[in-house]
């Protein structure tokens, strides 16, 4: 019985994972569509959010805090906007945490062609992480919508541990993503 | 020894920055409204004239848009009680009626144009999204003084 309960609540999420990667990659399209980011500006983007993302960014936004506060104020159109307003941030984050993580395998495998001491183990893991933290992003995309951002505390920790796995893994391919001066970096 | 021989001239500037402007300027969002305002809308650099004539134009801008991404920082990381405190604090200073500038700040959302160019967009959404709801926060307040109503349901807003 344990065992049947299990399985469902896996197919459930898998099945979540899936609706929520098709979700990303709508969005991804609709974003080349407008998005108005050149090459640099993605680099820049991309450095300054991996140096600024661990803990405080992801902590902010899904902070139940902002919530307690905003239901102590008796206002229930007050609230309703500010789970509105929430949840747009959340899934913004989520699918920047994804394109941006993307951006970076995509550099690891350019330069990976070029490697000749590529160890299989290191590849394997930063694989399984990258699958990992897409299907997280993909499956968080999904219950921000239904459950909201501040349901997720834990998901969202964990999908920044990934993401900082991953750079840590990868100090090259970050530095060069971001090849802008120190000074410019707010993390500085 | 000074702490520009030390650092350079870029942290001077910066030190000169914080000691001489910044530090007469109360609260983050007045400064981050302030950094805002030295840079040209058109190019999106920064220019102080007293700034660049003591440590040259480069290190000047340079510390003013390190000063700029900073203050922001600081603001995008408060508790959404703490940015309703900010910008009422910033309310309170600014010439203009309270009513009057929520309603221009609601209607125009000037602190757009003061976020620094440097941010990636989730900060941003994030900082655009707090001001939002803390001038929604401000106006219920505004609302419940102008109906009179109990100081019980404003106490948990103003006990911070």
């Amino acid at each position: 019985m344990g065992g049947a309960g299990m399985s469902a609540f896996l197919g459930v999420m898998a099945v979540l994972a899936l609706g929520g990667l098709v979700l990303l990659g709508r969005s991804r399209r609709e974003d080349r569509q407008t998005r108005l980011s050149y090459d640099r500006d993605r680099r820049i983007h991309c450095a300054v959010a991996a140096a600024f993302r661990p803990g405080e960014l992801t902590a902010r936004i899904f902070s139940r805090e902002d919530r307690d506060y905003i239901r102590r104020t008796g206002s229930s159109a007050l609230e309703i906007l500010y789970l509105r307003e929430r949840r747009k941030v959340a899934s913004h984050w989520v699918r920047q945490v994804s394109e941006e993580v993307g951006w970076i395998m995509r550099e690891h495998r350019l330069r990976s062609r070029q490697s000749a001491n590529l160890s299989v183990i290191a590849e394997s893991k930063l694989f399984f992480y990258y699958a990992e933290l897409k299907l997280l992003c993909g499956l968080m995309l999904v219950l921000v919508r239904i459950f909201g951002p501040h349901a997720l505390v834990d998901l969202a920790a964990r999908a920044g541990e990934l993401y900082q796995r991953i750079g840590r893994s990868l100090p090259d391919v970050l530095a060069a993503l971001g090849s802008i001066e120190p000074s410019r970096n707010p993390a500085a | 020894m000074a702490d520009g021989a030390l650092f350079g001239p870029v942290q001077s500037a910066r030190d000169d920055l914080e000691r001489r402007t910044l530090s007469t300027i109360h609260g983050d969002l007045a400064r981050l409204i302030y950094l805002a305002s030295t840079r040209d809308y058109n190019s999106g650099a920064y220019h102080h004239e007293g700034l660049a004539a003591r440590f040259g134009l480069d290190q000047a801008r340079e510390a003013l848009q390190t000063a700029h991404c900073n203050v922001f920082r600081r603001l995008v990381s408060l508790s959404l009680q703490g940015l309703v405190g900010e910008l009422e604090a910033y309310v309170n200073t600014s010439r203009e009626t309270p009513a009057g500038l929520i309603h221009a700040w609601r209607e125009l959302e000037p602190y757009r144009v003061a976020v620094p160019m440097e941010m990636d967009s989730t900060t941003v959404q994030l900082f655009l999204s707090n001001i939002k709801l803390a001038l929604e926060v401000l106006e219920l307040r505004q609302q419940q003084r102008r109906e009179g109503q109990p100081a019980s349901s404003l106490q948990p807003l103003l006990g911070q």
